[in-house]
């Protein structure tokens, strides 16, 4: 029914993206869709869907993100965005005790609409120092019976896990993989001087402005 | 991830201790069949001149700033029959394309003032499918692999210069022959009958002057 919810000629799943305001569920999901990090908290107000695909090697899958308001102000529907959700992420941060407290009640609230979809549970912003909620004291997903992911947006530690996770439930199929996306063949261009000329002065501007995060020498 | 940081990295270890390949999921119906597919990453038929790891950033001209593409791999890649050199980097993990464009005669990459382990340049992109024009800002771990790219960028953006003159040139060339050839059999063929109507009119002294002089010229020139 969303502008941007058109239907695909592969297979799709509405996942639903719960948990506290400010844990990271946005810049989670920007992450994916434009590689962006984005460090500015702006609070969602109700929902954001948006569509994100990934290659395996059993062809092309789309999640719909249903990116959810965290702040109980700007809660929206709520259990409305749930509904004939068939997967869902409930994110915390495991630098705020608070946001992991109150898992069990994104936990309940999501299982009375959605009975037996499989659940991920993050702890987001690993990549920080001191963290509140360490690793050993999280414990929910065990008796809830749901997968746990330690992850940073910010340095993209794990953050595959959670939709290979999904798309493996989903299809059960444990082996499952991210495969390269094919890379079409680039049209052939012509630039003119003019548009030369354009382009260097766009350079010569952008080079005066700062890399964002440019503090770390190892990539993976 | 490796983090340089001991404390980040004992606890990124501790918790790769704890959940990996550990599944504490319910279990859960799957709700779909899928068949392994054949995969094509669409680079079969090049080879990669240049494979390395980074980060790329691209240019948003509305908020003025630079913004994270993606981090992986960035590959040069020569067409094996044409001999065409495009740059494609995908994203690690998810293996999606964060860049997709053909290195073309026209193109150049600069050195990043901010940062000497990074370089930028413009290119039209066909990351999603469409053309996008966009500015590139490549950053890598080391000033060497930053001077290996930029060397082997513009190498390559030379070569096709070269190509592009190398083609004019034989193309320019060619019409030359053609013509050449055309207009000596023209020529030829005009002394032909020239001598041909001098012949059959001997009392025309200037016919037969200026046939002799035409059939010089070609040959004259040459």
């Amino acid at each position: 029914a969303l502008p941007n919810q058109q239907t695909v000629d592969y297979p799709s799943f509405k996942l639903v993206i719960v948990g506290d305001g400010g844990t990271g569920k946005t810049t989670f999901v920007k992450r994916h869709l434009t590689g962006e990090f984005e460090k500015k908290y702006e609070p969602t107000i109700g929902v954001e869907v948006h569509p994100l695909d990934f290659f395996t090697n059993c062809g092309k899958l789309r999640f719909y993100c249903w990116d959810t308001a965290g702040q109980e102000k700007f809660g929206g529907l709520r259990d409305g965005y749930y509904i004939h959700g068939q997967c869902a992420i409930i994110m915390f941060d495991v630098t705020a005790r608070l946001t992991y407290k109150n898992v069990p009640t994104w936990h309940r609230d999501l299982c009375r609409v959605c009975e037996n979809i499989p659940i991920v549970l993050c702890g987001n912003k690993v990549d920080v120092k001191n963290r509140q909620v360490k690793a050993k004291q999280v414990t929910f997903h065990r008796k809830k019976n749901l997968q746990y992911y330690e992850i940073s947006a910010k340095s993209n530690y794990n953050f595959e896990k959670p939709f290979l996770y999904l798309a493996r439930k989903l299809a059960g199929d444990a082996n499952l993989h991210f495969v390269e996306s094919p890379a079409l063949a680039p049209p052939e261009v012509h630039i003119d001087l003019a548009a030369q000329q354009q382009h260097e002065a766009e350079l010569a501007a952008a080079a005066s402005q700062p890399l964002p995060d440019d503090d770390d020498d190892t990539f993976e | 991830m490796a983090s340089t940081d001991p404390d980040r990295r004992e606890d990124e270890e501790t918790a790769a201790a704890v959940v990996e390949d550990e599944d504490t999921g319910a279990h859960v119906a799957p709700i779909i069949k899928l068949e392994e597919v054949a995969v094509t990453t669409g680079e079969e038929d090049e080879d990669a001149i240049l494979d390395l790891k980074s980060k790329l950033y691209r240019f948003d001209k509305e908020g003025n700033q630079w913004k994270e593409r993606g981090a992986g791999t960035v590959k040069l890649l020569k067409h094996k029959e044409t001999g065409k050199v495009r740059l494609v980097m995908r994203q690690s993990k998810t293996l999606k394309i964060c860049a997709n464009h053909l290195v073309l005669s026209t193109m150049s990459v600069q050195e990043y003032a901010g940062n000497d382990k990074a370089c930028i340049w413009h290119a039209a992109d066909f990351s999603d499918g469409e053309l996008k024009d966009e500015l590139f800002c490549i950053r890598f771990g080391s000033i060497d692999n930053c001077k290996t790219f930029m060397e082997m960028f513009q190498e390559v953006a030379e070569s096709q210069r070269k190509k592009e003159e190398n083609k004019d040139a034989s193309a320019a060339a060619g019409l030359l022959d053609k013509l050449s050839v055309e207009d000596e059999k023209t020529e030829v063929k005009a002394c032909e009958e020239a001598s041909v109507a001098a012949e059959k009119e001997p009392e025309s002294e200037h016919g037969t002057n200026d046939a002799d002089k035409k059939c010089e010229d070609p040959f004259s020139s040459t």
